[in-house]
């Protein structure tokens, strides 16, 4: 499939399932709303190493948030409900209780399945906490120096899907960059998925193994550029730069409709912006159960 | 489909228990069945069909008409459905109530919301003594739910209340939320004397300063912006009650105690 000069590999995105849930933090301004949610989610960009992969979904208007105050909607995954209840505990902990005039909530109810969010946060409080029913849920107030912090007892985990992706293969490091900013652009605009990677772009592709015992992933040898002569290369001559873009979403459907707007961004800047190639991170099935063909996906 | 309507015959002269008309007592019951039904009258018993007439078939869906306040324990133990009231109703309504909701035209007497659970109970009147509360030598009071006061509340409003709302557009007596143990007391009007007597835990928001003042029991904190204040008047917002229309404050003064106990409950008043 060739679309604006621009060659869509017939292969697929191999991802895996996960256990996901939305946050909400608000804050007196949008400016500290913002902080604490890129303290919560930063070394949050694999799971491989961080143990969870976390992103700003979107900001969200004051009418929006629970609390009437401006805020961030933001999105964790992890392999496991426990993993992932492990992660949301230290990170709103250590990201934004701490964060002046933070408050947090819960941006997914599924009764069924329920994390602690600020459950054991409250014990913070040293005996001055106070519980609130309010509508049927249990939100805590800690005392903390800047007044009280309010957070939501628990939220809801979604099954998820994390590691949809594609890879843009460009003549040059900063064509293959210019085109995943055009991608994130339009990425961020679809609900319910994040780009976990630095400005949602990751350099450094990962295979399934290593040669090393102690490794469970290694650099994707096959799209390295300067590997072309060394190894079993999916580069031709004209291509130098490989760049990638991770998807995690609360849905297959989500990571689909990501990844559809994000390739149509790279095709629409076409061989004359240096854009060769589009193609995914396929493992052989060794990785995981979802499968987004590239091609299926264009049509 | 129609409301199954009560209608008393006569104001009567002894008190009578009408715990058995609630919607699970009466589903899949006939209306002689109903009819049949023994209730207390002050120390003897008699048909429901000597006290009420009886129309209508739809059991989740009970009315009261002509009610006085000599009708006690009405929807005692409900646990779904809606019993609405025209009239005053007497002691005890809503006692242990677990769910659905129960409106009253007129007022009630004491104990209403009594132990309650779950559910909503609206008086669209006065309220007497110990709404909300908790029979002597029982430890919990109200556990849940959401009580609504369009008028007056009696004294010890919330006594020994645990969880849940209630939520007064009037005025409340003395001792309200006398041994509070947690729950949230919200008053539009003024409060009688020793707020928050032998409080433990809760809240008490009041819309204005009491005119008897706050007792020396509770210690001034200063004044603040409370965000939770935002989302409680947030869930107020869908309720039928003036509560929903009254413009929402977070900035409040608080004030803990009773600090002749455990000084963990706070009463808010709005500056």
């Amino acid at each position: 499939m060739i679309i604006n000069g621009v060659t869509i590999d017939d292969t697929f995105a191999e991802a895996f399932p996960m256990k996901g849930t939305r946050l909400i933090i608000t804050a007196l301004n949008a400016k500290w709303a913002m902080i604490s949610a890129q303290a919560f989610t930063g070394f949050a960009t694999s799971v491989i190493a961080c143990g969870c992969e976390a992103g700003i979904e979107r900001e969200l208007d004051p009418s929006d948030t629970p609390d009437g105050r401006p805020g961030v909607s933001i999105l964790i995954f992890a392999m496991g409900g426990k993993s992932l209840a492990k992660q949301v505990e230290t990170r709103a902990g250590q990201c934004v209780l701490t964060s002046p005039t933070s408050a947090l909530f819960s941006g997914l109810d599924n009764p069924e399945k329920e994390i602690a969010l600020g459950q054991n946060l409250r014990y913070f409080g040293d005996g001055f906490q106070i519980s609130k029913m309010i509508d049927g849920k249990r939100y805590w107030r800690i005392p903390v120096m800047d007044g009280e912090f309010l957070t939501q007892e628990k939220t809801g985990v979604h099954d998820s899907v994390g590691g949809g992706n594609f890879l843009v293969l460009a003549e040059s490091q900063a064509q293959a960059l210019e085109a995943c900013e055009a991608a994130i652009v339009e990425m961020k605009k679809i609900p319910n998925v994040i780009m976990p990677f630095p400005g949602g772009v990751v350099r450094s592709g990962s295979k399934v193994g290593s040669k090393f015992k102690a490794l469970n992933a290694s650099t994707n040898d096959a799209f390295c550029p300067t590997l072309k002569g060394q190894t079993k290369s999916d580069l031709s001559p004209d291509v130098e730069s490989v760049m990638e873009i991770v998807i995690d979403g609360l849905s297959k459907e989500d990571i689909h409709k990501a990844m559809k707007v994000g390739m149509k961004a790279v095709c629409n800047l076409g061989p004359e912006n240096g854009i060769r190639r589009i193609s995914a991170g396929n493992y052989g099935g060794k990785l995981g159960p979802f499968h987004f063909h590239l091609q299926e996906i264009m049509v | 489909m129609s409301a199954l309507t009560f209608t008393l015959k006569n104001i009567p002269a002894q008190r009578i228990d009408c715990s058995p008309l609630t919607p699970e007592e009466l589903a899949d019951k006939s209306v002689a069945e109903m009819a049949a039904i023994e209730l207390f009258i002050g120390n003897s018993t008699g048909r429901v069909d000597s006290l009420f007439v009886i129309s209508g078939d739809d059991a989740s869906d009970i009315k009261l008409v002509n009610s006085c306040d000599k009708l006690d324990f009405i929807g005692r133990n409900m646990t779904a459905g809606k019993i609405t009231v025209e009239g005053n109703v007497g002691a005890y309504l809503g006692i242990f109530l677990e769910g659905g909701e129960i409106e009253v035209t007129g007022n009630s007497d004491v104990y209403t919301a009594c132990e309650m659970k779950s559910g909503k109970i609206k008086i669209n009147g006065n309220a007497g003594d110990f709404v909300g509360g908790v029979r002597p030598g029982r430890r919990n009071g109200m556990t849940g739910g959401t009580v609504i006061v369009t008028g007056n509340t009696g004294a010890r409003t919330g006594d020994h209340m645990r969880r849940g709302m209630i939520l007064i557009e009037g005025n409340a007596g003395d001792y309200c939320g006398a041994r509070m143990i947690s729950g949230t007391i919200a008053v539009l009007g003024d409060v009688g004397a020793h707020l928050g007597y032998a409080m433990k835990r809760g809240t008490l928001l009041l819309a204005q300063a009491p005119s008897q003042g706050i007792s020396a029991n509770f210690n001034d904190c200063g004044s603040h912006t409370l965000a939770f204040l935002a989302l409680l008047f947030a869930s107020f917002s869908k309720l039928d009650s003036q509560f929903a229309q009254v413009e929402s404050f977070s900035r409040v003064q608080r004030y803990a105690g009773d600090v002749g106990g455990i000084g963990m409950g706070e009463i808010l008043v709005k500056i």
